[in-house]
């Protein structure tokens, strides 16, 4: 599949490459995928939103993650290396997929819930972290889309508070049904080792096991995105004792 | 036992703690799991296990022989078993608030806090969270209580005279083991304190040297000059690894550390070790989920630290206040207080045992022991091991 953003239309400030520069360029791809799903769900969603004004807001959305891959690439380009993209990879067409069936049933909060919940707490937590080590420009661009991330988390939280004070036990069943999907898949995707072969966006071999050449490692990413995960529906109001069982029985 | 436990809608106690082992931190885990997944291998547990946020694990209720109940919460800190040490005070106070935090959003009345978790109040009570109507103990009193009984106790079942002992006490300085220095220091013939701060065990010995009592002090266990033949070791140790050198023959060593003080590596030969501090709840005690003997690994049904059970006791009283709070404050005034107040609840001294099982030759005699002490009078010291184990 081509790329979703040419990166030929990007400035070039390429500098020489660097012996971590291809672990960079997974890490990127990955979230460049990341954001480019995430810019089709927001498009996706302005097609089910009733009002103009959400419709006007998802697009937004959408057009704010579309930027966020923009600046991946921008920062590949800045260490001299591509960033490839892959919105079929099975992991990632997986939760595009549990995004598209709330789409298929109108479900505006379920599509919250998965984009807003589950992988923007993978995105705000695992781009934090890589902003702490990642050197010069590129940890200032994970980081500060990180922070505009949380802030998209923010926005929608109110929504879903007000959904969930109407019948806290039907939306706390929704999220149920919705993490054994998606947390799943994500669960999967942040395991130590991928289990279940490649995951169709790295350029090489699995780049799990360099990311201690970058300060990172998988088990770092995975604990912090599912603490971000608990402390998010925390916020939401959902009981403490309930989701720590849900995220202990997701799969290592 | 083991019935379940109504939707909490009122909680009058919580209790905070953490995990001593990675054994009992994998055993929660998997608990939390069911059986129809499989157990997490140990390094994923390690890997997972920090990055919980603070909790409710469980939901409790503790039921009186006098017919009151206290329904309540476990709220796990998820202190890593490994990063108990001063290195990491910061980030463990910052986790035990979070815990707090959660008990104060839960709305209990009272919250227990166990293990290291007390050393929020001991000494850093301005870190809770502001404005709120909970109140938070400790739990020390209890605890003191529970291993002066099981001093007592032991004696009585050894034949041992307290009033012709050398106590010495490790961790002297700390709450604990200050509080068990107040209670024991009168009815002993000598006592030797051993903690890292000299300066505290000064102040300690100066004060217990007012009221005529024998003292010594060191900051290392080799200095004394005398062999202990009854210890108590109630230092904040990481890990069990306290080797305490020179005790007497058949000394009686009460490890009250959580974790545990004392080195498995031990060589003790002949001496009498068990666990102290805990007590047992004779009325009831439920969980929701069903963590019993997870929670409370013990060989005996309803066993639990006396710092957790203080809240209890206090919530099935309900008198909500902070009980134990800060550092050196406990007083055998404010410990038989607290004893009285869990006995007539049915919370008693737990039945004595180590790390290879029961020390009392399968003899249940612990509720009988602590009726009969209750109905005593205080001062008396010389009780025999008719006195604890239902020799009628």
């Amino acid at each position: 599949m081509e790329p979703v953003v040419s990166l030929n239309s990007l400035a070039t400030e390429c500098s020489s490459l660097s012996p971590t520069a291809p672990i960079w360029q997974d890490v990127l791809a990955q979230a460049m995928t990341g954001e480019l799903i995430a810019a089709m769900n927001y498009a996706s969603l302005s097609e089910i939103c009733d009002d103009p004004e959400e419709i006007a807001d998802a697009l937004e959305h959408a057009q704010i993650e579309r930027g966020h891959a923009a600046r991946f690439a921008a920062e590949g380009r800045r260490i001299g290396v591509d960033v490839p993209n892959n919105v079929e990879a099975k992991h990632w067409k997986r939760l595009r997929e549990a995004f598209m069936r709330c789409i298929a049933e109108h479900d505006f909060i379920g599509c919250l819930i998965v984009q807003e919940i589950m992988l923007e707490s993978f995105a705000v937590a695992s781009y934090a972290r890589v902003g702490k080590v990642a050197p010069g420009s590129l940890g200032k661009t994970f980081a500060a889309i990180a922070a505009e991330e949380e802030e998209h988390v923010d926005h929608a939280m109110a929504i879903l508070r007000a959904e969930r004070a109407l019948d806290a036990q039907r939306f706390d069943d929704k999220v149920y049904r919705l993490h054994l999907d998606v947390m799943t898949t994500l669960a999967k995707m942040l395991a130590k080792e991928c289990k279940d072969g490649h995951c169709e966006v790295c350029h090489g071999n699995c780049v799990k096991p360099s990311l201690f050449d970058i300060s990172l490692s998988a088990a770092e990413l995975r604990g912090a995105s599912l603490q971000q995960y608990l402390k998010t529906l925390d916020m939401l109001g959902l009981p403490g004792e309930v989701t720590l069982t849900w995220v202990t029985q997701l799969p290592v | 036992m083991g019935d379940s436990v109504a939707s909490v809608t009122d909680v009058d106690f919580a209790l905070v703690g953490h995990q001593e082992s990675w054994r009992a931190a994998a055993d929660v885990i998997a608990h939390l799991r069911g059986p129809e997944h499989t157990p997490l291998p140990d390094d994923e547990i390690k890997d997972i296990l920090p990055w919980i946020p603070p909790r409710t694990v469980c939901h409790v209720e503790v039921r009186s022989i006098a017919g009151a109940r206290a329904r309540g919460l476990y709220i796990d800190s998820f202190i890593p078993p490994d990063r108990l040490e001063a290195v990491h005070v910061r980030e463990n106070i910052a986790r035990v608030r979070g815990a707090a935090a959660c008990a104060i959003k839960a709305g209990a009345k009272i919250v227990s806090l166990g293990g290291f978790s007390s050393i929020l109040i001991e000494g850093n009570f301005d870190q809770l969270p502001e404005k709120h109507d909970t109140v938070f103990t400790t739990g020390n009193s209890l605890t003191v209580g529970f291993i002066v009984q099981g001093i007592r106790k032991m004696c009585a079942l050894e034949g041992r005279n307290l009033r012709r002992s050398t106590l010495l006490i490790v961790g002297a300085t700390g709450d604990v083991g200050s509080g068990c220095a107040r209670c024991l220091a009168p009815i002993v013939r000598r006592v030797l304190l051993s903690a890292r701060n000299v300066e505290r065990l000064r102040k300690l010995a100066a004060e217990l040297e007012a009221h005529g009592t024998q003292v010594e002090i060191a900051t290392d266990l080799q200095q004394f000059s005398a062999e202990a033949d009854i210890v108590i070791c109630a230092a904040s140790l990481g890990s069990p690894s306290l080797l305490l050198g020179r005790v007497a023959p058949h000394a009686i060593v009460c490890d009250a550390g959580y974790p545990k003080n004392l080195s498995p590596g031990a060589e003790m030969p002949g001496a009498k070790v068990f666990f102290g501090g805990l007590g047992q709840i004779t009325g009831g005690l439920s969980f929701a989920p069903d963590f019993h003997g997870i929670l409370n690994r013990h060989p005996f049904p309803d066993v639990v630290h006396g710092c957790l059970l203080e809240g209890m006791a206090l919530a099935l009283e309900d008198r909500f206040e902070p009980f134990s709070q800060g550092r050196g404050f406990i007083t055998q005034e404010r410990v038989e207080e607290i004893e009285a107040i869990a006995a007539r609840h049915g919370i008693y001294l737990a039945p004595l045992y180590n790390a290879d099982g029961p020390v009392e030759n399968g003899l249940d005699c612990q509720a009988e022991m602590i009726g009969r002490m209750s109905a005593r009078d205080k001062d008396q010291v010389e009780l025999t091991a008719a006195d604890f184990c239902g020799a009628s």
